[in-house]
Order: C-alpha cells, then structure tokens, then sequence
C-alpha cells in the first residue's frame, strides 16, 4: 500500500489531466541517517507515476545535482522545469500532512510556468533584481501554513531572483530554534526580516520588498 | 503520517451566481451542497483554506456518525463531499460588498462575483485577552492553535487560558503529545462539556478555576503566566514556556455590517430560525450567528440558509 489513497489518486489523475501542460520534474534529495527520506521517495514516485507530464529523480544530497540546484538539507523535494525554476522552489523537510496540497498546487503551476498573483503585486515583484530567499517554517498539522509556502512558491515560479524554501520544523528541530521558531507560518527572508502568519499578497510582498531594499 | 488534500485554490475569475457563500468552513460547505441540489447556481469563496476553524479541532467525538474522528479529517470528507457539487474557492478574501441593479457584488482577491443572495458562513476568529505581554510575546511562545504550534512544547510545560471546550480539548491534544498543561479558568467551575471533565481528570491535567489571569511574562519568551486568584485574592504564577490562549472567539461580522445586517452587542449575526438576517436575500449560518459553536449546528444551519435562500429567490 502506499502513502496516498485510492480515492485521492483518481482526483490527482483528474486534476493533472485537467492542469497539466509541459514537463515537471520531480527531484527528491537522500542522504544518510535521514528519517524521512525513504517516505519522501516513495511519495513522490507515487505523485510521478499519475501523470506522464511528471518525472521523478532521486539524487543524493552530497552530489553533483545537489550543487546544481543548491540543495543542501535531506531529504528536500524541488519542483522545477529543469532549467529556469532551477531549484528554487523547494520543501525542506518532507511535504506532508497539509503541505501536500502545496506540492500538487506547485506541480500545476510549474507545469503551467506561470503562478497567479494580482498586478500590483507582480509590479512589486519585478523589482526585485537580488537574490532574496524566503524560508517559510512549518508543521504539517497547521492548517495556515500552505497559504504561506504557496506564497513563497508563486513568488519564486515570478521572479528568477527568489528562492522559495519550506523548512519543516519538526524535522530540523535545530534549524527552527536557531530563529526561535514557536508559531508557524513563520517566515524569514534573507536571514534577516521575519514575520508570522499567513498573509495575504499584498502584505507579503512589502515584507519581502523589505528585505531586498535592506540589500542595497 | 497523514497526507494532506488538494484542491488547487480557483483561479482569477469574475462570475455571477445566484447565491454566494461567504466562508468554506462546516455551515459555508453545507449551505453549497443544499443550494446546489435545490437547483440553484452557487459558489463558495474561503479566505483561508475549506474546512474552516474544524481543521483546527484535534479530536471532534460528537459529529453524528463519527464516534472520534481529527478535524483535519473531517473537513476533508466535508470538502470532498461539497466539492462533487459546488465550486469552491480557496484562498480568496472576500474584502467588499456593494449593490448594483439590485444585486450583490462581492470584491474578493480573485475576483468580483455577482449573486442575487450571499450566505454568511464566516465564521469567528480567537479572541485576545488583552493583557500585558500577549501581543509582545505572539510567536515567542504566545500561540492560539494547538494543532499548528502544539509541537514544539513536547516536552514542556505549557498555560491553556480558558478552559471552555475548545481550551479543554487543546489541553487534552497537548497532554497526548507529550506537553504539560495547566488550564486556566477564570469562572468557579469546569467550563467544558462533562466528557472533557472526566479526561481531563482522568489524564491528570492540572485545571485552575477563579484564574483571573492579569499577565504574560518573559524576555524574548514566555517564562510565566501571572494571575489572581478570585477566592483569595492572592496573585499567583506558573512557570510556563508557552502559553495558548483559548478565550473564545469574536465573530467576523465587518461585511455584513456594511450592507446593513443587524448583529448584536457582541456581533454576532442576527438570525430568524430560518437563517434570514434583516436585509432580504441576506443569510448567516454557523458560529457567526453564535448559536452554539459546534461543527453539527454549523452544518445545519448552512443547509437552512441555502433552503431559505431557495424558498426566497426561487418560489417567489
Ligand atoms: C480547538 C478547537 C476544538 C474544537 N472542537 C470541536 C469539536 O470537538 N466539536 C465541534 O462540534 N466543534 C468543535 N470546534 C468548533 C468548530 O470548529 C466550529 O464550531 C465550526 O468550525 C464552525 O463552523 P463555521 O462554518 O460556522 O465557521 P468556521 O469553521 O469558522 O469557517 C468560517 C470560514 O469563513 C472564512 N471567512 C471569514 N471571513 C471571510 C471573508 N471575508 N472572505 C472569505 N472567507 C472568509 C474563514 O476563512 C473560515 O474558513 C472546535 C474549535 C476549536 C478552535
């Protein structure tokens, strides 16, 4: 048996036919002494083998693709084309629990190459010219948090500029106490501006502007 | 490990219905299911995620049907189920409402929606208790959800304030994962249902009645929580390291206002037993109304206020 169920296989296949346009790719990063990395595997095999659109790849953490896509934690899943998305839009930490929706929503997306965010936030968007990396940490049974990392996602699917990056807190214990990490969503950019809560565009971006301002 | 549901939030769309539902949670969900099989045309739209504040309930034992079963899961047989008939569209804040020729149109992130009738299914929000230290400490140990934040105390000791249901229940969830609860109850006596009272005893969770509490502290982090005993007058502390707060719940009732509902002093919506509000074509259905604030009552009253909705906009 594997991890999702019969009946969310059949409305993943419907949605995937329904959204699906040009390849994905599917990266799962392993490594070493890592809890989760055989769960993060086998799902998203499981997500691959719904749509031919989707291609899964297992690398470990210490290789060469690693390096290519700036993966550095275990395991971490990247969707991307390949080319453009590099790995910039990324989960740390295993997209479980509530962040699965998350990782199907980026799926379409990527798929799509295009996210959906208002004009006034996509003219905020086109500002930002450095590098900016949001890191939104979560637990997988808050239900606030998806809304937060999707943000980060369609941001990142924009702007080639920024990284977004889910950590799961539960499983980087050390990582979320580093930025005193007690409720979630919470979200740091570029080490530097954070916040908490799942807000909506308008209020992220001035967040993320922040930071990219505080650059210069 | 549990997996997640998916619903890739609705596009950027501009639509007209015949009834629009404010709010996915149980009453929004319900209310879509009952206006579409009445032959109405209809369309949900949910600021945050469907499922609503149930998504929030560890462990719900008194949905008909469901003898224990989390709320995560619940809301998700509950979005499925609706999902079959109607559209629902996530992630979409509803923000304004204005009339136009006689009828409504609703201004959300997505998109502009017409609708000969809305359904308010909005739901509450945690209320604040308003002491010292409980804005400053939010998110350094300050939370209002326990399935969210509830991790990170394993291993802790934590306050609840408010030992109504929905603090009983945070407690009991926080004991099974390994925190340690004390609950604070500001009235003389247990506050929560008689099946929350004997697990509460029976786990051994600390319950603290005539807790009035006055204050929040710590530096940089909840260290304790400070209050006054009502009977003796004695102000006390427990040490803690986290604190959720669990006061009750304010209604999300702006919208409505604006276009002239009624509410009453505390702001819940205003309702007849058929779910109309005073301004016709104009429905509430579920904890905004602040009839009981139970999943069961919620989805009832979402299922009267699209019948209301049928009789009123289709039998006229
Ligand atoms: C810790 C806890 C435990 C609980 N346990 C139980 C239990 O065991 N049993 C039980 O029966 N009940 C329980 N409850 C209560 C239960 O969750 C609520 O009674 C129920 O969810 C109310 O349903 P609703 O549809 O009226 O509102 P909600 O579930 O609050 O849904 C309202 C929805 O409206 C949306 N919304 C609001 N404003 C807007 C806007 N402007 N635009 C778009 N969308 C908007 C919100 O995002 C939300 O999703 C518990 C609650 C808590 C907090």
């Amino acid at each position: 048996m594997g991890y999702i169920g019969d009946k969310d296989k059949e409305y993943l296949k419907g949605e995937f036919d329904k959204y699906l346009k040009e390849k994905v790719m599917l990266l799962v990063f392993t490594g070493d002494n890592c809890q989760y990395c055989n769960v993060a595997t086998a799902l998203g095999q499981e997500v691959a083998e719904l749509h031919d659109a989707i291609e899964f790849h297992e690398y470990p953490v210490n290789g060469e693709e690693a390096k290519k896509y700036g993966v550095e934690h275990a395991p971490t899943v990247v969707i991307t084309d390949g080319d453009k998305y590099g790995g910039r839009i990324r989960y740390v930490g295993l997209p479980s629990g509530y962040e699965f929706s998350s990782m199907i929503e980026d799926i379409i997306d990527v798929s799509r190459r295009t996210a959906e965010v208002s004009d006034e936030v996509k003219m905020q968007l086109q500002m930002i010219d450095k590098p900016v990396r949001i890191q939104v940490f979560v637990t997988p049974t808050c239900p606030y948090c998806p809304r937060a990392v999707r943000t980060a996602h369609r941001f990142a699917i924009l702007n080639e500029n920024i990284i977004g990056e889910m950590v799961e807190a539960m499983e980087f214990p050390e990582w979320a106490n580093k930025w005193n990490v007690m409720s979630v969503p919470h979200i740091l950019i570029n080490e530097d501006v954070q916040f908490i809560g799942a807000y909506p565009d308008e209020q992220y971006i001035k967040y993320v502007v922040e930071a990219w301002k505080k650059m210069k | 490990m549990s997996i997640g549901f998916v619903l890739p939030s609705a596009s950027r769309e501009n639509k007209e219905v015949d009834v629009a539902i404010i709010g996915a949670g149980p009453a929004g969900l319900s209310a879509g299911i009952y206006a579409i099989r009445a032959g109405m045309s209809a369309i949900i739209i949910d600021k945050g995620n469907a499922g609503g504040l149930a998504e929030e309930a560890p462990f719900v034992e008194n949905y008909l049907g469901f003898e224990g079963i989390e709320g995560e899961k619940l809301a998700k047989l509950f979005k499925e189920h609706a999902m079959k008939y109607v559209e629902i569209s996530e992630r979409n804040e509803v923000r304004d409402i204005i009339m136009e020729n006689g009828k409504f149109v609703l201004k959300a992130e997505k998109g502009e929606y017409t609708a000969k009738a809305i359904i308010f299914a909005t739901g509450t929000t945690h209320k604040t208790i308003g002491v010292p230290g409980e804005k400053e400490l939010f998110g350094k140990g300050v939370s209002y959800c326990v399935t969210c934040d509830g991790y990170f105390y394993r291993g802790k000791r934590v306050a609840v304030i408010g030992g109504g249901n929905s603090g009983a229940i945070a407690a009991i969830y926080l004991k099974d994962l390994g925190v340690e609860p004390v609950v604070l109850e500001y009235m003389p006596t247990y506050m929560c249902e008689k099946a929350y009272q004997d697990i509460i005893k029976e786990k051994g969770i600390k319950y603290i009645t005539n807790a009035m509490v006055t204050e929040i502290a710590g530096e940089n982090k909840v260290e304790k929580v400070v209050y006054k005993d009502r009977t003796s007058g004695e102000i006390k502390e427990e040490k803690v390291d986290g604190v959720f707060i669990y006061v009750g719940l304010i209604p999300i009732s702006e919208l409505a206002k604006k276009i002239g509902v009624d509410t009453d002093n505390r702001g819940y919506i205003k309702v007849s037993p058929k779910m109309r509000t005073n301004v016709p074509m104009v429905y509430a259905a579920g904890d905004v109304t602040g009839i009981a604030g139970q999943i069961i009552i919620a989805a009832g009253q979402g299922a009267m206020a699209a019948l209301t909705a049928y009789e009123d906009l289709m039998l006229r």
